[in-house]
């Protein structure tokens, strides 16, 4: 399966799904002027590699600094892929956020609250 | 019969739990979308009180750039009056006569206070001028006069490099104040409305102070005798039409004369 690279953007994050590794990773701003088409491509990666190509263990980096309403919902939708794969996969979150950026971490603790069987780790940046 | 309704009663379980967790995941939904929403305008409250800092500190910053640049140029007219000893208002009168002029010329009004505030710089290039002859109590030589002609190109060289409006428009004034609408004017001999209106304009404002001030080589003149050359000069020395809203609008002129005269 072909690892998914996008280099950022002033309205997106960049974003790396390298399938080997089992590595997926967003960092940065997410303002894409039309959210789910820009998302599409990543959402079907995810989808193809849960169903035949995923390792023993997936890691998932989000560093998300500032963001749209359409891009949380997105959020939620990206975590109920993992959600759904979680049942048959190891997965491990790690929600990567600066401590002066309240939006981030309150987003965090939304997704911490509302999918309990994931492992999301709220990780401060030094 | 028995069979048909147990098949009917197991679809209608079926179509229950299925309707159950459409329910379960509609519900799911809209909390998610509520949560969303209200965190969003949360972050869009932020957002926009942030942003209203920022827009007041710019506003902040602009009025302290624009208010720098003036004190700059007004001290540099200053250091320019001082060192030729012109009388103490000179360069204040200058400036409210060009915005009259300005004014009335027909100009937007945020050039009228920009030209207001870049004239007083007219004669900045006589800092550049030998104190022997900047100063000298009586008429210069023919040698000497060419020497203090120089001040205008001097004047217009120390400004000319800025990209600063003001400063820009000072280098007009600098250079072009003693052309003369007849062309016998310097440093070019430029002629009529190839003069650049500022320059037209402070000229007239310069002329009309000088001679109503007493200088070390000259008394203060009568505003008769003042009057009587600018008619002379109408279209040969300075711009008709400048001399036209001149007396159009002396007794504003005299007002400024008479709050700013010299004590």
């Amino acid at each position: 399966m072909e690892n998914l690279i996008l280099e950022g953007t002033k309205y997106t994050p960049d974003i790396k799904l390298d399938a080997d590794a089992g590595m997926v990773s967003m960092v940065g701003k997410s303002y894409p002027e039309n959210t789910f088409e820009f998302y599409q491509p990543i959402m079907d990666w995810m989808e193809e590699y849960f169903a035949k190509n995923a390792k023993d263990k997936t890691t998932v980096n989000m560093e998300i600094i500032y963001f749209n309403s359409s891009s949380s919902k997105l959020f939620f939708d990206f975590f109920d892929v993992l959600d759904e794969a979680k049942a048959k996969h190891s997965i491990e979150i790690n929600w990567i956020y600066d401590k002066e950026n309240e939006s981030a971490l309150e987003a965090g603790e939304d997704f911490i609250e509302d999918f309990e069987n994931l492992t999301i780790n709220m990780v401060e940046k030094i | 019969m028995i069979g048909a309704e147990d098949k009917l009663t197991q679809e209608l379980d079926e179509l229950k739990v299925n309707f159950s967790h459409t329910i379960d995941k509609l519900s799911k939904d809209l909390k998610r979308q509520n949560k969303i929403m209200a965190r969003s305008d949360t972050r869009q409250r932020k957002e926009y009180d942030e942003l209203q800092l920022k827009l007041k500190e710019v506003e902040y910053l602009s009025a302290e750039i624009e208010e720098t640049q003036r004190e700059v140029v007004f001290t540099m007219g200053a250091i320019g009056e001082r060192r030729s000893k012109e009388t103490g208002n000179h360069v204040k009168r200058v400036a409210e006569y060009t915005y009259l002029f300005a004014k009335y010329y027909g100009l937007p009004e945020k050039e009228c206070i920009m030209l207001k505030q870049a004239s007083p710089m007219h004669d900045i290039g006589k800092v550049a001028i030998p104190d022997a002859i900047l100063n000298k109590p009586a008429r210069f030589t023919p040698e000497e006069f060419e020497i203090m002609k120089e001040h205008a190109q001097l004047g217009y060289d120390m400004l000319k490099h800025s990209n600063r409006s003001l400063l820009k428009m000072a280098s007009i004034v600098a250079y072009e104040h003693h052309e003369k609408w007849n062309g016998k004017g310097y440093p070019h001999g430029t002629q009529g409305e190839d003069i650049h209106i500022y320059g037209r304009i402070t000229a007239i404002a310069d002329v009309f102070d000088a001679l109503g001030s007493a200088r070390v080589y000259k008394p203060a003149w009568d505003d008769e005798k003042i009057f009587k050359l600018f008619k002379e000069e109408r279209g040969e020395h300075f711009d008709p039409k400048l001399i036209d809203i001149f007396f159009t609008h002396l007794d504003e002129f005299l007002v400024i004369r008479n709050k700013l005269k010299d004590i």
